[in-house]
């Protein structure tokens, strides 16, 4: 019963909807605009996001020195990392030998191709790099021979870079290093060098690795190999999973952009709540007779108001719908990058969630107040003034 | 002047609207002013950087370069003083709270003057080795004041004593900088290099250079590159104009981003303003074709209209400076603790661009009422006529 007087209810306003157009109109292009300008924004730090996660073997651990907050400070000894290598849990490769490696990393200085200065990752990696790097494949050129001075470069690097193509060289402390190959695992790396650890720890005058990556046989053996290395006398390091690692590198950049992100999209939001209360308190007044007189037939006051709200909720959604597909169309799937850490501008579902959510609360919020206004009031006094 | 009481009276009419019409009006200018306040901020930044300061960072590693790279660099002609630095990477009690303590030698005072520490501050560094002038923010956020013990633990670094730990006295709390959004822990540079392993002694991790001429600065900094590229040590150098000034967020343009974000705020509202205003104007036909034909003229109508349009959106200008000045207090709190985001500074200069935007806004909002009214015929206005 109620249901259906809300329905009718509902139905005789949006009927009149079309005279009250431009009023409307407030509602949906100004949830439109936001959740189209927050989903933009949102894009770049959900693509930021899911690159960092699915950086790296998702199976694998990386162990660093204590209290390490990014990998470039990290520093294991040859000795340290020969004993993390030999450690029990990690798998063994067909030949019985453990898929673990120690990894070097370094940022050279480099320029963007907007001209600004910023360094790129470089990365050292042996034979067993692949192994730990399970979407890596090669795309052009080939593959840096070890004990050369030779790198390849990530698909994206040459796109966020000058001079980072197959051909073009990278001048590291003992020359130049020729890039020979290009290659791809669509994460992070895309924007990174890679080149023989073994070779680059001489021409940089480096003693010690940064990293050791690992993969371990099963993944309940990560306690076991963790207890052993963290309570290793001889070590002091820390072991995280490869994801976990990821997200706690990326944290503090993260919190930074959701902080601006949802800043400026609650502030827009709060604009366009305001914009919601002042159309639908105008559309009460203007309807005030049609109201009265669903309310002189019977009609509950309850049912009125749902009705109103109703009504904001579908504009406001429709608008974030709207805004939500322009973002997509815009910006999904496009690359982007912050210097070395390149990624996908991302509108996920999840994100169209958030937006039609924010929609339901928009119009919920800015239409609480005159919904309200529509059930209250005396049937024959709302009649009586006009 | 004497048109307010009208104005005055036309806002009166629908006390709720104007109410609300306000505060969107508010927010759209509270984003403006965090915005272009964030702007304004970097603009100071970049302004107030030097031409003729140097920084000069290791090429490749940040493990440290010999302090005997600081004695070469000072031989050059075109050098007028130099100093070095290195930081310490830490924490305060908790991983979380992470700090970053900076060690100078007794150049460093003369190069920074501007940089925080008072010309005494820096004196009570240089005479006592354990003395530390932090700024004022981070000592409010530590607790800490004059005379207090300072103790850190930075896991990276090995002292000789064995211990990860290292004790300051608070000498003197600075003032904060805005080139210096982070805050600042200030040491004494021998503390550091006679506290470290014998091994790790003699390094540091920053050299910083005043050139004799701000003109001679950028090819001074290139000068010292090539002098140390087939070094030990390579280096890069850069002049303080150059990094202040390059967008240093790995190629983001904030300038543009913030500029944008506070035009998308702007145009949100313009689109609800305007309808509020084509409403208010709609609704007082009769009115306004009154006060038309007893005697004002078209242009005193129209300018009722524009007035009415202006006074909301001042003073939700100035409503929304005022908050957005709050609200930029509060934004460090959001921020994980020691990241160095610029905030927004609500100067004259933004104050003005404000109530420009807000008159530009008013008229943009005012522009079609105006019109339609121009067009209106008095006599069937009058009549009661559409």
């Amino acid at each position: 019963m109620i249901l259906r007087q809300i329905v009718i209810a509902t139905r005789l306003g949006l009927r009149s909807l079309t005279t009250r157009l431009w009023q409307s109109l407030v509602i949906v292009i100004g949830m439109a605009w936001v959740i189209g300008i927050l989903l933009s924004m949102l894009s770049m730090t959900e693509g930021l996001h899911q690159a960092y996660l699915r950086s790296g073997d998702p199976r694998g651990v990386i162990v660093v020195s204590r209290g390490t907050d990014f990998e470039i400070n990290s520093s294991l000894t040859r000795d340290q990392a020969h004993i993390v290598i030999n450690a029990p849990g990690i798998a063994k490769a067909p030949d019985g030998s453990p898929v673990a490696e120690p990894g070097l990393m370094v940022a050279v200085p480099a320029v963007l191709k907007n001209g600004a200065k910023s360094p790129i990752v470089l990365r050292g990696v042996e034979d067993k790099g692949a192994m730990l790097e399970p979407t890596f494949h090669l795309v052009g050129g080939r593959m840096f021979r070890p004990g050369t001075r030779e790198l390849i470069a990530g698909v994206r690097a040459d796109a966020q870079f000058k001079g980072m193509a197959v051909g073009d060289k990278v001048i590291l402390p003992n020359g130049e290093w020729p890039i020979v190959g290009s290659f791809a695992t669509g994460d992070l790396r895309d924007g990174q060098l890679l080149g023989d650890t073994e070779t680059l720890m001489p021409a940089l005058r480096r003693k010690a690795y940064t990293t050791v990556l690992a993969r371990l046989g099963s993944p309940d053996a990560f306690a076991a190999f963790r207890a052993a290395l963290t309570r290793n006398p001889a070590l002091a390091v820390d072991v995280m999973r490869v994801p976990d690692w990821n997200s706690k590198i990326s944290a503090d950049f993260n919190r930074f952009l959701n902080v601006f992100v949802y800043g400026v999209g609650v502030i827009l939001a709060v604009g366009a709540l305001f914009g919601c209360f002042n159309t639908m308190y105008a559309a009460v007044s203007a309807r005030a007779i049609e109201i009265a007189t669903l309310r002189a037939l019977g009609y509950s006051g309850f049912a009125v108001a749902a009705s109103v709200l109703l009504e904001a909720i579908l504009l406001s959604v429709a608008g974030a719908l709207i805004g939500a597909f322009i973002a997509w169309g815009l910006f999904d799937g496009v690359p982007s990058g912050f210097g070395s850490d390149v990624f996908t501008l991302l509108v996920s579902p999840a994100l169209f969630l958030t937006a039609v959510l924010w929609a339901i609360a928009v119009a919920l919020l800015g239409g609480i107040l005159p919904s309200l206004r529509a059930a209250g009031g005396t049937v024959s006094a709302a009649l009586r003034a006009h | 002047v004497k048109y307010f009481p009208l104005v005055w009276a036309a806002l009166r009419r629908k006390p709720v609207r104007s109410v609300v019409t306000l505060l969107s009006v508010t927010v759209a200018f509270t984003l403006f002013g965090l915005m272009i306040g964030l702007n304004a901020t970097l603009n100071l930044m970049e302004e107030r950087a030097r031409a003729d300061r140097i920084w000069v960072w290791p090429r490749f590693d940040n493990a440290g370069m010999p302090v005997t790279v600081a004695r070469q660099i000072a031989k050059l002609p075109e050098v007028k003083k130099v100093s070095v630095m290195s930081y310490l990477p830490a924490y305060v009690a908790d991983p979380k709270n992470r700090v970053f303590v900076a060690f100078f030698d007794d150049a460093y005072g003369d190069i920074f003057p501007d940089w925080g520490p008072s010309p005494e501050q820096w004196e009570m560094i240089r005479r006592n080795r354990t003395a530390m002038v932090m700024s004022r923010s981070m000592a409010k956020l530590y607790n800490k004041k004059v005379g207090d013990i300072f103790t850190v633990i930075a896991p990276q670094v090995s002292k000789a004593d064995g211990t990860h730990s290292w004790t300051f006295q608070v000498a003197g709390i600075g003032e904060d900088v805005t080139a210096n959004p982070g805050g600042y822990f200030n040491a004494n540079y021998e503390y550091y290099d006679k506290s470290v392993l014998p091994a790790d002694q003699g390094k540091m991790n920053e050299v910083d250079i005043l050139a004799t001429d701000p003109a001679l600065a950028p090819a001074l900094a290139v000068k010292i590159d090539a002098l140390f590229a087939n070094s030990a040590s390579p280096t890069q150098s850069n002049t303080e104009k150059s990094l202040l000034t390059s967008n240093a967020f790995g190629g983001m343009d904030l300038h543009k981003l913030t500029r944008e974000i506070a035009l998308a705020g702007l145009l949100m509202i313009l689109f609800l303003t305007a309808n509020v205003i084509a409403q208010s104007v709609r609704e007082r036909r009769v009115e306004l074709a009154t006060l038309l034909a007893i005697g004002f003229s078209g242009f005193a109508v129209t300018a009722l209209v524009v007035l009415e349009a202006a006074l909301i959106c001042l003073a939700g200008a100035a409503c929304g400076m005022a908050i957005a000045a709050a609200l930029a207090a509060q934004v460090p709190a959001l921020l994980p603790r020691g990241f160095g985001m610029p905030l927004a500074m609500i100067s004259a200069s933004v104050i003005v661009w404000a109530l420009a935007s807000a008159f530009v806004l008013a008229l943009a909002s005012a522009v079609l009422p105006a019109l339609r009214l121009m067009r209106l015929d008095v006599a069937s206005a009058l009549a009661g006529r559409t």
